[in-house]
């Protein structure tokens, strides 16, 4: 197996603090690190006892976790020599698990996360207008461009997230891009559930070209209006499809389960 | 004395101040540069490919420059044009100084294309522009995303072997350390000081109405360009 690399990589595997539902939440945090592609398509996971000792999760939790991921088609098991958990980032299934997790959270959750991404993507837009540079710039707009170009969907929402975090990054600071990767890192167990047309994927990227069109013109208050209003149409978009699938029966309270 | 002449010795040593500072990380850079280039002739030499343990070996000259006393960079080390390393498309051997009296870490970051945490060197102008030029540059300050997620200068010099370029040798110095060390060598020289990088960047100042980090795209008439780095230089007497 390659060697596990990166903070974010190290987050992944960082012990879980949540107390309920902990095969579940094994479940959340590998599949948004699937999502994310912080674990790779046909990656080897570690050894069970290893990441049941690195997510400090009972063994019996993980392999719960692990059957439940198997049975989505994100984890495949080789037996015998060189066998082992592999990672499969099949679309399909890291949809299915988004809404899931979509159903799960309540509306008030969602509207907290878009709060949240207006505040700090807003701030950013707000920022990169006065201080972001002319390659700095450059960059965003191929990355932006990228997204249009992508293969896939997943690809697509990689590539959107590393837009913003390189946005918050052009405001030389810190503080908001943490919190932007943090929010990227939460995003992936929600945003894959949304799927777009190519007509909603082309409305979404001219918004980050308007955003950055704005940046470009040194206009701080138009890059922020601009990018509050994308961020809030994204989760009124995560809002709509949470209430379908509640309404359809797929959230918490139809499986008599109590939050 | 006419205040030409008082701006002139005043510019002088305030260069001086930045020269020295900017030697103490040039220095290690350097180092870091011939330590690396050896082990990729002696590779050559041999006809084969530099393999990870070799520029693995580099973490012992790396971690002596970081614990030396007087050393300015937090984090060191080479990053290596793709595929230079045999079976590594992409690999940096790089390390930082621990918090407090903890030993140097080695920097781990994430090399998979695909992943949101992809760390993109190879784009980076630290890494982009000595490959263009074939001469040192100084990137910053910016948020070093993905990799330290520190507030950095980076300063890098290329790793040529004959015209071969085979990544870069550099050093990571925290905004707020360079700032501290030039404000401090500074001392009561009575001038003001502002460097400007080639982003029209602030990298450091000492009057509150530049802040570092922000961008300065007026003319800078009367700028002076500072050799061998891509920044310019703007200092004026102050009055006692």
């Amino acid at each position: 197996m390659r060697l596990l690399t990166g903070d974010a990589r190290q987050a992944v595997f960082a012990p879980l603090d949540d107390g309920a539902g902990r095969s579940a939440a094994v479940v959340r945090r590998l599949g948004s690190a699937i999502a994310l592609g912080i674990i790779e398509d046909g990656e080897q996971l570690p050894a069970e006892q290893q990441l049941a000792a690195s997510l400090n999760v009972a063994t019996v939790t993980l392999r719960e976790a692990l059957a439940d991921l198997r049975s989505r088609g994100l984890v495949s098991t080789r037996r015998g020599r060189g066998g082992g958990s592999f990672v499969r980032a099949d679309d399909d299934a890291l949809a299915e698990l988004a809404r899931g997790r979509l159903a799960e959270l309540s509306t008030a959750d969602l509207r907290e996360l878009g709060d949240l991404r207006v505040a700090v993507g807003g701030t950013s837009a707000r920022l990169a207008a006065v201080r972001a540079s002319a390659s700095e710039l450059a960059a965003l707009r191929g990355l932006v461009d990228r997204v249009a170009a992508a293969r896939d969907g997943s690809e697509q929402r990689r590539l959107e997230g590393r837009y913003h975090i390189a946005l918050a990054a052009s405001t030389q600071s810190v503080r908001l891009t943490t919190q932007e990767i943090e929010l990227q890192s939460e995003l992936g167990q929600v945003l894959w559930g949304s799927s777009r047309s190519p007509a909603e994927v082309a409305t979404d990227t001219a918004a980050h070209h308007a955003v950055l069109d704005a940046v470009e013109a040194r206009d701080a208050a138009l890059a922020r209006d601009l990018a509050e209003e994308h961020l809030d149409r994204v989760t009124v978009r995560l809002i709509e499809i949470h209430i379908a699938a509640v309404r359809r029966g797929d959230g918490p309270s139809a499986r008599g389960q109590d939050r | 004395m006419s205040a030409a002449r008082a701006s002139e010795r005043v510019e002088a040593q305030v260069r001086a101040v930045l020269d020295g500072v900017v030697e103490r990380v040039l220095g290690p850079v350097a180092a870091v540069r011939e330590a690396a280039l050896a082990r990729f002739e002696e590779a050559r030499s041999q006809g084969v490919a530099v393999r990870r343990d070799d520029l693995h070996a580099l973490r012992e000259p790396l971690q002596e420059l970081l614990l030396a006393d007087d050393c300015v960079p937090v984090g060191l080390g080479v990053i290596v044009a793709p595929s230079v390393v045999d079976e590594q498309p992409l690999f940096l051997e790089w390390w930082q100084r621990g918090p407090g009296t903890s030993p140097p870490t080695r920097l781990e970051v994430d090399l998979n294309t695909h992943s949101v945490g992809f760390y993109d060197y190879v784009v980076a102008p630290w890494y982009a522009v000595p490959r263009r030029t074939r001469l040192q540059h100084v990137v910053g300050p910016y948020v070093d995303v993905h990799g330290t997620d520190r507030y950095v200068l980076t300063f890098t010099q290329p790793v040529l072997s004959d015209d071969d370029f085979l990544g870069v040798a550099g050093a990571d110095v925290p905004v707020g350390r360079f700032e501290s060390l030039v404000l401090h060598e500074l001392g009561d020289l009575p001038a003001e000081v502002v460097v400007v990088g080639d982003d029209d960047r602030v990298v450091l100042s000492t009057s509150s109405r530049w802040l570092v980090g922000s961008l300065r795209h007026d003319a800078d008439s009367g700028a002076t360009p500072l050799p061998g780095l891509p920044w310019r230089l703007l200092t004026w007497p102050t009055r006692h």
